[in-house]
Parts: structure tokens; C-alpha cells; sequence
């Protein structure tokens, strides 16, 4: 009777272990529209709102975990801010000086209006129900779907900047990859300049700006912005979303190109309300 | 309060009706948990792992059987709610889970160490495994990183968290058997 047991408590487990792998696999080889993201699909629609109400529920003690947390770093922030309120000062002054170049060169160009997003785009604004805990991924999902046009490869944005862009989808829920994501890849570049490179993410949560030319003069303090020059459609990202600031630039004699370490605008810690872009 | 223990009975048959509803509750409040609150928590740099914590103490009361099993569907649900593969958390959750089953049928640990301990080791093999996933994944895992940011901290608040989680857990699992709660003397 005990051998039975046993032997059916190994049974069990070896077939969960198997079932496991299975489904790994199944995940990785068949093509969007395949079994299990058909099966997440149809779990999403039950546990999604469940989500979206346990996120709203818990939200008065996240912010006032995020007020606590904060606290423990506002004096190293009032520093930074009043070393940032210096750099801006430099900043407005330049900026008026290079306000009526700009505009002329807008014209030259025929660059369309100031909006950032051309026409013919849609916001659809979604909320953050659930987050990757783990320190390999930087995903979060959102409550809006395909059901009201949102698409893979769209971008996400907040009243910050740039949040990342949709990575997996269905009818009520979207996956977004953050930018801070070692597997993001955002075409990026340096304003005022021009300076262009690759941004990508990190294990870390560090976001870099690389391959950017050697003989670019980029300095600490100036924005970075998405490019709008690469993707499958076209465009991922259009051009001029703000991504964040620059850091530190590493150039190095030995290096082809410079590395530019960028601090991005947008606070991951406290996404909650964004908006995708769909086009 | 203190915690005894002892081993549990291997002789127990598949959980009833009633006590299903209360581990599938019990599922869906863990999946809920990592997904929804855990990722705005952070101390000393890294988040609880509320399903893990669950899983280990669903074990230690229920065995290797149901652990394992808890520890599968508990996996699938993570992942399918945070879109992300699924197949690599039901594996180590079932592992976990079936280990901290197989010690609570087996060990004997006084003092009431057993969810603190197997805490510990569970939230050890986990990210180590989660780690060598993302090795195969061919994505980067520094190993200082590794260390630092992720499996120390995730150690120490993992196994803080264990105690007060057991006791939660055992007052919704009413007639687990193998950690008994009674008051120091």
C-alpha cells in the first residue's frame, strides 16, 4: 500500500515536470496565434479584472508604501534637483537663443507641426494591473487589448515620457516591455544635436544609449528623445517622445563608439496610468 | 506564539471537496499577490515572492502531493497573468513544492523553524534556477548582480516573510497537520 503511494507521488510529479517543460516549449515554437497563448488569452479575460481590482484595492497603501519609501531618499534627491535647477537655468537661456533657429529649420524641412504624434494616431489610455517580479524581466501588464485596436509593436507612454512598447497581446490585456528591459531596443536620440544610437535596457534597470558616433559631442544634462527611424512598421516609436536625460558619457580612445548612460523620465516604480499608442 | 513540529502524515488521501475550494482561494490570492502587490514592494532592493512563501507552507500542511500540484497551477497562473512564458514557473514551483512536501513528511525540526528554513532553501534553488532559465534564455546574468540584487535580498525578506504567512495560511487550512500553533509557556 505504502509502494503505491510512493510510487503515485512520483507519477504526479513527474508529470507536472513534463507538463511543464511541454508547455515551456509548446510557448517558445508556435506562432502568436497558437494553442497556449490562445489559453492565455481566455484565462486573461477571467483574471485580469481580478487584477485591475485587487490593483485598484491595494493602491492607497502602495502610495503611502512609495510616500514612506520616498522619504528615505529626499535628501539625496533635494541635491540632485538643486544641482538639476542649475543645469536647466543654462538650459532655458540656451533654449531661447536656439528657439528661432529651430523653428526655421522646422520649416525648412517641413517637419509636421509641434505634436509628437502624427496624424491619424489613437491614445488608448490603460492601467498597469500587474508587474514581473523578477529582476530578469521589465514587463508590466496593462487592462486594454486588441478589442480596442491595440496592436504589437505599439508604443506605451505615460505624462512622463516613454514607457516601452507591446510585446504580447490579447482581446482584454496587453504585456508591455519596459525600456528598462535588457531586451528592449528603442532608436534614440540626443537634443538638442542629433546624436543618434541605439537605447537599450539592462538586468540592472540601467538604460544606455549605444552606438552613438565617437565624434558627437553629447554632454550630461541633454534630452534624449526617441528617433522614429527604425522598426517593422515603419516606425515603432514616432519621433520625439522624451525618454529621459543624459547621465555620463563613456568614451573611450579604444571604442568606436560612445556609450551615454541615460536616466529615464519616467518613474517604473510608480506606473500606473499609461497610454498606447495605436496606429 | 510558537511553532512545533511534526512530520506529516503520509497517509493522507486526496483533500476534500471543501478543502479544494479553500487551496484554489488560497491559488488565486497568491497569484494575486506576486502580480499585483508584490511588485510595488521592495526592501533591501528586491520583492517578496508571496507565491513561493505560499507554496512552501501549502507543502509543509498538505505534503509532497498537493504541494507540487499547488505549486504547478500556482506557476501557470503567475505567468499566464504576467503574459510571460509559462512552463518555466510551474517547473520550479513544482520542485519546490514537492521538496518542502517530501520535509515535512520526513524531518522533524522542533521550535518551529521548518517554514523559516525551507523558506530559505526554496527561495535559494528557485532564483538559482530562474537564473540558469535565463543563462539558457541567453539573456545576461552577472553574477555579482545575481548575488547582491537579487538572491540575498530576496533570502532575507523571503524568509522574514515566512512566519507570519504560515500562520495566515494555517488559519485558512483548518486540520493541517504538522506545524501546531499553541502559545509559549
Amino acid at each position: 500500500m505504502n509502494r503505491r503511494r510512493v510510487l503515485r507521488r512520483r507519477i504526479v510529479v513527474a508529470i507536472l515536470l513534463l507538463l511543464s517543460v511541454a508547455m515551456l516549449t509548446l510557448y517558445f515554437r508556435e506562432s502568436d496565434s497558437g494553442i497556449a497563448r490562445g489559453v492565455q488569452s481566455v484565462v486573461l479575460r477571467v483574471v485580469a479584472p481580478l487584477q485591475n481590482g485587487t490593483s485598484r484595492a491595494t493602491k492607497p497603501f502602495r502610495d503611502a508604501w512609495n510616500w514612506a519609501g520616498d522619504l528615505f531618499g529626499a535628501k539625496a534627491e533635494n541635491d540632485a534637483l538643486r544641482n538639476e535647477v542649475e543645469q536647466l537655468r543654462v538650459g532655458v537661456a540656451k533654449e531661447l537663443t536656439t528657439q528661432a533657429e529651430n523653428d526655421e529649420l522646422r520649416a525648412m524641412v517641413k517637419l509636421q507641426g509641434d505634436k509628437i504624434f502624427p496624424k491619424g494616431v489613437r491614445l488608448v489610455t490603460g492601467r498597469v494591473v500587474a508587474r514581473s517580479t523578477t529582476a530578469w524581466y521589465s514587463t508590466a501588464t496593462i487592462n486594454v487589448g486588441s478589442r480596442i485596436g491595440v496592436e504589437v509593436y505599439d508604443a506605451v507612454v505615460n505624462g512622463a515620457g516613454l514607457v516601452g512598447r507591446v510585446t504580447n497581446v490579447t482581446a482584454n490585456a496587453a504585456q508591455v516591455t519596459l525600456i528598462t528591459d535588457q531586451q528592449s531596443y528603442v532608436d534614440g536620440m540626443v537634443m538638442p544635436g542629433g546624436a543618434q544610437g541605439i537605447l537599450s535596457g539592462s538586468v540592472t534597470g540601467d538604460v544606455t544609449l549605444q552606438y552613438v558616433d565617437k565624434n558627437e559631442k553629447v554632454k550630461v544634462g541633454q534630452d534624449v528623445v526617441t528617433s522614429g527611424i527604425s522598426g517593422p512598421k515603419g516606425s515603432i516609436f514616432t519621433r520625439g517622445i522624451p525618454i529621459g536625460v543624459v547621465e555620463s558619457v563613456g568614451l573611450q580612445e579604444v571604442e568606436l563608439y560612445q556609450s551615454i548612460a541615460v536616466r529615464p523620465w519616467v518613474d517604473f516604480r510608480k506606473l500606473d496610468l499609461v497610454q498606447v499608442v495605436v496606429r | 506564539m510558537k511553532l512545533e513540529h511534526t512530520p506529516v502524515d503520509t497517509a493522507r488521501e486526496w483533500p476534500s471537496g471543501r478543502e479544494i475550494a479553500r487551496l484554489a482561494v488560497l491559488l488565486v490570492i497568491a497569484a494575486l499577490l506576486q502580480t499585483t502587490v508584490a511588485p510595488h514592494i521592495r526592501i533591501l532592493g528586491a520583492n517578496p515572492d508571496f507565491a513561493l512563501i505560499i507554496i512552501v507552507c501549502v507543502a509543509l500542511m498538505k505534503g509532497s502531493e498537493i504541494g507540487a500540484v499547488f505549486g504547478f497551477l500556482t506557476g501557470v497562473m503567475v505567468a499566464i497573468a504576467l503574459m510571460e512564458p509559462f512552463g518555466l514557473s510551474a517547473f520550479v514551483f513544482v520542485l519546490v513544492g514537492y521538496f518542502a512536501g517530501r520535509y515535512a513528511e520526513t524531518a522533524d525540526l522542533s521550535a518551529g523553524l521548518a517554514p523559516l528554513f525551507i523558506t530559505f532553501a526554496a527561495t535559494l534553488v528557485a532564483n538559482t534556477l530562474f537564473a540558469m532559465a535565463q543563462f539558457l534564455l541567453e539573456r545576461q546574468v552577472p553574477i555579482g548582480f545575481f548575488l547582491g540584487r537579487v538572491l540575498i535580498p530576496s533570502l532575507i525578506i523571503n524568509t522574514l516573510l515566512a512566519a507570519p504567512l504560515y500562520l495566515v495560511v494555517r488559519l485558512w487550512l483548518p486540520g493541517a497537520g504538522d506545524l501546531r500553533v499553541s502559545r509559549a509557556r
